[in-house]
């Protein structure tokens, strides 16, 4: 007979009693394989979506309100898209969707998005739905849909002289088709929820919101595989085809000013940006460099005597004397007249700013006439005034929409003067006086002009000038148009998401190791059963050691036969976790569609991971096998002759000492800081749980009898005998306390997760910040809802106790527990950090403790940012929710996340601040002045968070009604943050099944225990009899033995967790459920009892005379 | 109603079987009388019903026919807790395997049966035990372990463990069965010493020609039935 065949014969002859083992065994593989199996599938189903969603593109041009020509870049590797934002209601008025993406694509876009051919294909007067927002609407093809779309503005509508009224269009439209995920969830930010895509004709889009022939999107699928020699490429060609109307610039000569050969720069956007203005001072050509500021003013007042509503241009000559001081003025003499002012008189101007958000608020400024000036020659120049959207095209000054209320009357002679000079200004000013007051975010110049030195043409000025801007000193990326990766950064926003794999591993990681200790219990059973073969063995002659690689192959033969059988069953719980998380746990992953996907080297490296964790377990027994003298070895399963002794190795103390002070340091800073972040949760609690197992350890041992005592104590009652039964099987009597104490650990700790959303939700501190909704527009919202005006104009009556705190957005990803991918480039808003702080609204886990503010939404306020440690990169404090910095985002206090503003510079947001559990998840929160320098172009607020007396449930239906038209939709803020609630609550109700798990196998462990015990001592309990102990006595004794196992992990568990758990319940919504944890842990204790019962009864029913025969 | 006036331990008519496939007669109407103070040794070959025997005078087991004496008393008419009494009060067991429990030390195994009784050991209790454990050599090991003895020295605690509620009689299966010979021998007169001084009745089943001879009476066990020896 040859070893391997002994081992076989071995395990073949003891099979049945390693079948014990061996369900220990598949236990431990089958959570292993199915964790990593969901993993892997949550992984490859992200991937998909990720495919799903992006389609062929590679790269983006992302223009957002910036347009630029459909035909921009041509070919069958580009598709122009004009993407907006709208609206969708069906005609019946039955239903209504907002944040509707309307796409705009020719027919060539359906060859370059996967050649489809689709019948659905939207032409003109047509609408294709995605799968979604058609069930969304309950449309069916040939169903009348009105979409609303937003009008884009060339200039911000915060800006001052824009219109504020004129933002939407309406398109009635049929649905030609509605499209399968494959064809129409195209999205270029990620989100577990399928996208609300309505696409429309290019060409009909364009026309309606006045964009004819223009685009904001370009995307490109990749034309070589190396993704960097893609995106040069890409840009090489940009920078190529590009031109200055690309950018919204107009450069031109100008005839109708004056000198007319002047030479103009300007934008459609009014304001110039820096990197242009910069770009024209560093060209060189013969001619003379003007800058003009041209500004309307609200007044120009000498005395009583008021002129209204004038433009007034800072530039220098020939506009202005080249000494002209900061405090002069020169007006012309039609305004002289009106004024009925001369040189040397004082003249007072009025004029509107915008402040960090969009509110304008009046400024004054009084200068002294320098000059009154003939309204001829450079000083009549009507092209000086920019094309201002609402005047530029106005026929008389009753038709101007100047976005701001004209309260001062427009007298005859101004409309007079206004049809005959138009927008000609009637002051000058110093260029520098006038950036001065009027340089707001968007720019500091209205236009830069040239004129030509003399003898020089025109046409020359103009061509050097576009030569030298277009192809030298501008960048498609100083007017906003920069590629953006798409395609990779999908798959990697898919990939580097939340580890489901790891996180379902950390979660049942009490799990394996209630299944290892079952395991190594159960082998410790088979061991003691084998005692007398190995004694045999070693008396043979055999080593120790060939008895334990005996042995130990034979296990590692349970442990690849356990660990396959536990893949397949691991197969099955992970289909059927994947089933829970599509079906009944379908909110902690927002509802997104899981497949199963599982490739062989996660399978084969969850084969290998349970075989080595087992058969590792199993040799650690082993080892302390070899560690017993032959003696022991022969005797061993004889308990009479152990040697028990209330002598510890020394690193039982020490351990326990250690583990007790990290555990007291670990909890004193979780305390100090009132929040536990998970990993400090289980780490904290997992050291109280050791120091408690070891602390029992140290007390079984001194429960034994001191031998050196010189008149020692006896026994005094049963329960003493109770408790010297546990302390002779101390690894026995730790192993049941230690599953018990791990699962009610994890059960307790778990629930205290808990959160509910309706807890204390009126109060600031809570996760609704106090407020009593949480509102989205689809079209931003450009009047302040706080002013008796800006609710007049929606329609609203002011109603006592509403308020509203407004939050400008900048679209990203969705970054929070909503979001299975990793967010690329989260969603950023803009708030006035004072609105929130002089509401001390939301609680916040942690602050950047070097601001040293004093409430933590002041930590935006840029003044109290620390310096930015990279000078070409500026740093941007944020704020965001703790969940969806650590989980969303993996960002902690003091970490940056690379962005990139409106014109694609990079830009850091530093993280400064963490609010606890709240409705701002999904966002990093910037100050509001910081928000309008990032992003000029995005207008108004989109989110807001409104404080409204009772719940706010009557304000629901009326500003829902009054606010359609930017598409408002106002969710409860319990209810918001109950649905992220509902994430973490699910996932809790997952892992508290796995708790639940490892507390039945910490009872069948009991089971097992209480059962071993029992036939073990079946001798010694026929003893009891023969003494006279009634059978009800030694039922006593049995059950109080083994209710103190019960009890004692129990209890242990508890305590431990509630230590560790004590901070996490003073966070916003957090609470236990001490009902349905009662319920859990007394079902617990009942099934210990009842499992402790049935193996006393079936014991003492047991003849006494056959246990005498054990004797 | 006692049948003689000085019997602390009787059978009358006792017949057991061992049902199964092949019942097995053991005991067939066997009866046995022993008196206050007297030593009896019970032998046989193996498998003759010796055990069994000592069983039914334990109480350990019923007989199938018959009646078991002690005290005067019919015990198998006793119910479970009566049983448990006499087992306590009135008998004493000594096991070829002494059988000690291995959490406990040299006294409180000896104490073992009080615990029983009263639901701790009364002062008094211990200190018979520790006096009782003087007399039989172990007064300094009083808090070892049984892992800690040897097995003459784990017999010797069995003995005194018997005797500690000062039973009417001690029954002995096999005491020396596991002891060589010198230690065999000393148990073997520290019973018939400890029977001398305590005034009990001893019965003991036993291969040991030696130890059987140091009885006042030896019985036969030989085809279900009680003979002289």
């Amino acid at each position: 007979m040859t070893l391997p065949e002994l081992v076989w014969r071995s395990f073949r002859f003891r099979l049945q009693s390693h079948l014990g083992t061996l369900a220990g065994v598949i236990a431990a593989g089958a959570i292993l394989v199915g964790a990593l199996a969901v993993g892997d599938s949550v992984r490859e189903s992200l991937k998909l979506k990720a495919r799903e969603r992006t389609g062929p593109v590679s790269l983006a041009l992302l223009g957002g309100d910036r347009f630029f020509r459909s035909g921009l870049l041509e070919g069958p590797d580009t598709a122009p898209l004009l993407q907006l934002l709208g609206t969708a209601n069906r005609q019946d008025g039955e239903a209504r969707v907002n944040q509707v993406q309307v796409l705009g694509v020719d027919p060539g876009f359906w060859t370059f998005w996967g050649g489809s051919t689709h019948k659905g294909v939207p032409t003109r007067g047509h609408v294709a739905l995605s799968a979604a927002l058609a069930e969304a609407l309950r449309a069916k093809v040939d169903d009348e849909l009105i979409l609303r779309i937003t009008k884009p503005s060339a200039l911000s509508r915060d800006a001052v002289v824009t219109p504020r009224d004129d933002q939407s269009v309406a398109l009635r439209l049929k649905v030609s088709g509605i499209l399968t995920p494959t064809e129409g969830d195209f999205s270029l930010t990620s989100g577990s929820q399928p996208p609300m895509n309505a696409w429309v004709d290019l060409g009909q889009l364009a026309e309606v919101v006045g964009l004819p022939g223009l685009a904001n999107v370009l995307l490109r699928t990749a034309t070589v595989s190396d993704p960097i020699a893609d995106e040069a490429a890409a840009t090489q060609a940009l920078a190529q085809a590009w031109t200055l109307a690309d950018g919204g610039l107009n450069l031109g000569a100008i005839p109708k000013a004056l000198p007319s050969n002047t030479v103009e720069l300007a934008t459609r956007r009014i304001f110039l940006e820096p990197p242009i203005v910069q770009a024209t001072e560093r060209v060189e050509i013969p001619a003379r460099r003007i800058p003009i500021l041209t500004y309307l003013v609200n007044g120009l007042r000498h005395g009583d005597r008021l002129t209204p509503y004038s433009m007034v241009t800072a530039a220098g000559a020939p506009y202005t004397p080249t000494d002209l001081q900061d405090d002069e003025i020169v007006v012309n003499d039609w305004l002289a007249r009106d004024l009925r002012v001369k040189a040397g008189d004082p003249v007072e101007m009025t004029y509107y700013r915008v402040d960090a958000g969009s509110r304008l608020t009046e400024h004054t400024q009084t200068f002294r006439v320098r000059q009154v000036v003939p309204l001829e020659g450079v000083h009549a120049d009507r092209t000086l005034m920019p094309e201002f959207p609402g005047l530029a095209k106005a026929e008389s000054t009753r038709d101007w929409d100047a976005g701001f209320e004209l309260v001062h009357t427009i007298r005859d002679e101004d409309e007079a003067y206004w049809k005959q000079w138009r927008g000609t200004p009637k002051a000058f000013v110093s260029l520098r006086t006038g950036q001065r007051l009027w340089a707001n975010r968007f720019g500091d110049l209205t236009a830069v002009r040239w004129i030509p030195n003399d003898g020089v043409a025109t046409p020359t000025v103009v061509e050097a000038l576009t030569r030298d801007l277009n192809q030298r000193l501008l960048k498609p990326g100083d007017v906003g148009l920069v590629w953006r990766s798409i395609g990779g950064a999908a798959q990697r926003g898919a990939t580097s998401g939340q580890d489901f794999g790891g996180l379902f591993i950390g979660f049942s990681f009490f799990l394996i190791v209630s299944a290892l200790l079952l395991t190594a219990m159960l082998f410790r059973f088979a061991l003691d059963h084998r005692g007398s073969e190995i004694g045999i063995l070693v008396a043979l002659g055999w080593r120790i050691r060939r008895v334990q690689g005996l042995i130990f192959l034979e296990g590692v033969v349970l442990s690849a036969i356990g660990a396959g059988i536990g893949a397949a069953v691991g197969i099955a719980y992970a289909r059927g976790i994947l089933w829970g998380l599509s079906t009944l746990w379908r909110d902690a992953v927002a509802g997104a569609g899981l497949g199963f996907h599982l490739t062989w080297p996660t399978l084969a490296a969850g084969v290998g991971l349970s075989t080595a964790i087992t058969a590792a377990t199993l040799g650690g027994m082993l080892r302390a096998l070899g560690r017993r003298s032959p003696r022991e070895l022969l005797q061993l399963g004889g308990v009479e002759d152990a040697v028990v002794s209330r002598t510890l190795p020394r690193w039982i103390r020490w351990g326990a000492w250690t583990s007790l002070l990290v555990a007291v340091g670990l909890t004193a800073v979780a305390w100090s800081r009132r929040t536990v972040e998970p990993q400090q949760f289980f780490g904290a609690g997992a050291l109280w749980l050791i120091t408690a197992l070891l602390g029992v350890r140290i007390t079984l041992a001194r429960l034994l009898p001191a031998e050196t005592a010189s008149r020692p104590q006896a026994i005094r009652s049963l329960r003493g005998l109770a408790l010297r039964s546990l302390a002779l099987r101390p690894a026995r009597s730790i192993g049941t306390i230690s599953l018990l104490a791990s699962a009610t650990f994890l059960i307790i700790g778990v629930a205290a997760h808990r959160l509910d959303a309706g807890r204390e939700a009126g109060l600031r501190s809570s996760g609704t910040g106090g407020f009593a909704l949480w509102g989205e527009t689809t079209l931003p919202l450009l009047q302040d809802l706080n002013t008796a005006k800006g609710r007049e104009f929606h329609g609203l009556e002011s109603e006592p106790g509403v308020s509203v705190v407004p939050f400008r957005v900048r679209d990203g990803d969705e970054a929070s527990c909503l979001n299975l991918n990793r967010a690329q480039r989260p969603r950023i808003l803009g708030v006035d950090p004072a609105l929130l702080a002089q509401r001390q609204a939301f609680t916040f886990t942690r602050v950047d403790t070097s601001l040293g503010v004093t409430h933590g939404w002041l930590a935006l306020d840029p003044r109290g940012a620390p310096g930015t440690t990279n000078p070409g990169v500026p740093e941007i404090p944020a704020i965001g929710d703790a969940n969806s910095l650590q989980w969303a985002l993996h960002l902690g206090i003091g970490d940056t996340l690379e962005m990139s503003d409106e014109r694609g510079r990079p830009v850091r947001l530093r993280i400064v601040g963490a609010v606890a559990n709240s409705i701002l998840q999904g966002s990093l929160i910037v100050s509001e002045a910081d928000f309008t320098r990032l992003y000029p172009g995005e207008s108004g607020h989109r989110v807001l968070l409104i404080d409204a007396p009772n719940g706010g449930t009557n304000l629901i239906p009326t500003w829902s009604r009054a606010l359609q038209d930017v598409g408002l939709e106002l969710t409860p803020t319990v209810r918001r943050l109950d649905r992220f609630n509902a994430v973490q609550n699910t996932y809790l109700n997952t892992f508290q099944m796995l708790g639940g798990l490892g507390l039945l196998l910490g009872t069948v462990g009991l089971g097992v225990v209480v059962a071993r015990n029992i036939q073990e001592r079946s001798g010694e309990l026929a003893l009891m009899q023969a003494v006279g102990f009634p059978s009800r006595s030694i039922g006593s004794w049995l059950a109080l033995e083994h209710g103190i196992l019960l009890l004692g992990g129990i209890g242990i568990g508890t305590a431990t967790a509630a230590v560790a758990v004590w901070p996490s319940l003073t966070q916003p919504g957090s609470g236990l459920p001490v009902t349905s944890l009662a319920v859990t842990l007394g079902a617990v204790l009942a099934s210990g009892c009842v499992c402790t019962a049935m193996a006393v009864g079936l014991a003492l029913r047991r003849r006494l005379i056959e246990g005498l025969k054990e004797l | 109603m006692p049948a003689v006036q000085d019997a602390v331990i009787e059978l009358r008519e006792v017949s057991k079987c061992y049902p199964g496939t092949v019942p097995v007669t053991v005991l067939r109407a066997a009866s046995l009388l022993v008196n206050r103070g007297e030593t009896v040794a019970l032998v046989g070959p193996s498998g003759s019903g010796k055990s069994t025997l000592l069983n039914l005078l334990g109480t350990l087991d019923t007989p199938d026919s018959g009646s078991v004496w002690i005290g005067g008393r019919d015990v198998t008419r006793l119910d479970a807790k009566d049983l448990a009494r006499v087992r306590n009060r009135d008998v004493g067991f000594i096991f070829q395997s002494h059988h000690l429990l291995p959490q406990c030390s040299v006294l409180e195994n000896v104490l073992l049966p009080t615990l029983a009784d009263h639901g701790h050991p009364p002062a008094a209790a211990q200190e018979r035990a520790r006096r009782l454990l003087d007399r039989v050599g172990l007064g300094p090991r009083l808090g070892h372990l049984p892992g800690q003895l040897s097995g003459g020295e784990r017999q010797r605690v069995a003995v005194v463990r018997a005797l500690i509620q000062s039973p009417q009689v001690v029954l002995a299966d096999e005491p020396t069965g596991a002891l060589d010979r010198a230690n065999a021998d000393a148990l073997g007169r520290l019973l018939v010493e400890l029977n001398r001084e305590e005034g009990l009745a001893l019965v003991v089943v036993t291969h040991s020609l030696e130890l059987a001879r140091q009885m006042s009476r030896i019985v036969e066990l030989k085809d279900g039935a009680l003979l002289p020896a």
